[in-house]
């Protein structure tokens, strides 16, 4: 294996190159699935049914606090990677676990949230729109579920076996994931619930 | 500032702040469904353009120009797909 030291580790084997750029053509395809979400969303945002419409179940508290979690676990990975390409094996750890930490912080939020719904009568069948509301959110949180037991390997991985190209790869591809949860998210804040409440 | 907190990204994280702050007037004030969607238009773009270049590092490799054909290419069909779907479903054409 030639190993490159002029560029970061994580990019320091022609295998690890190529793993970045397939990555980012994967997220290119999840940027797809959530637009035909969003799309389907739309349509379906007026066909409430007899049940509620957006802005007799949304509450801007749990998604403000949703927001700001997500968005500072984006802004602490982004330094668990910066930690790991000066070589701060400690400082990444304690990075990532923030972010982690932060993640499940969302999630409870998230599953608070979905309880809510349905307690006041937005369940999954309710109507067109809690349906696509709640599939919408749900592949959100599943993907940020997902991410949680990803992170959680990588950490135990790395202090088993101590930084290597082969796991610099995984932290940095998993961050990428994690930035691009963020990014979704952005989007849900904005266009269902910012707008569903304006 | 401290060498695990590199200026670039700390300043990214405070403009997604503020740009959080700005998206939620359309929440806090009284405004028109117009100027409400513009301003979220505008807001959650730039954030996305923000994490892609500032946190997710897009541009750093040889292998920029792969990435953001792909990332162009990815929301040229979502916005396709969107905008397709709400002509087809919601608005119609005479």
């Amino acid at each position: 294996m030639k190993i490159d030291h002029t560029v970061p580790l994580e990019y320091s084997t022609e295998e690890n190159r190529i793993k970045i750029v397939g990555f980012w053509i994967f997220l290119g395809a999840e940027i797809m699935l959530f637009a035909t979400l969003f799309a389907s969303y739309f349509t379906l945002v007026e066909r409430t049914g007899s049940g509620p419409a957006g802005s007799d179940i949304f509450d801007i508290t749990p998604v403000l606090i949703e927001t700001i979690v997500l968005l500072t676990s984006s802004f602490t990975i982004g330094l668990g990677i910066h930690a790991m390409r000066i070589g701060k094996l400690m400082a990444m750890l304690s990075f990532f676990a923030v972010t982690l930490a932060l993640g499940a912080g969302f999630l409870g939020v998230e599953i608070y949230e979905f309880l809510h719904y349905i307690h006041v009568g937005a369940g999954l069948q309710t109507s067109a729109f809690t349906a696509i509301l709640l599939t919408t959110l749900g592949t959100h949180g599943a993907h940020v579920t997902f991410g949680l037991f990803w992170g959680i390997m990588i950490v135990w991985q790395i202090k088993k076996r101590g930084l290597t190209p082969e796991n610099a790869n995984k932290s940095f591809i998993f961050s990428l994931y994690w930035h691009f949860l963020d990014v979704v998210w952005i989007f849900i804040f904005s266009f269902i619930y910012l707008k569903g409440m304006m | 500032m401290n060498e695990l907190f590199p200026l670039k990204q700390v300043m990214g994280f405070v403009v997604s702040l503020v740009l959080t702050v700005v998206a939620l007037l359309v929440y806090f004030l009284d405004m028109t469904f117009a100027r409400g969607i513009a301003i979220l238009l505008i807001t959650a773009f730039l954030q996305a353009g923000l994490q892609l270049v500032v946190f997710m590092h897009a541009g750093e490799t040889e292998d920029k120009g792969a990435i953001y054909t792909n990332i162009y290419y990815g929301l040229i069909i979502a916005l396709v797909t969107i905008f397709g779907t709400l002509l087809c479903m919601i608005w119609g054409y005479e």
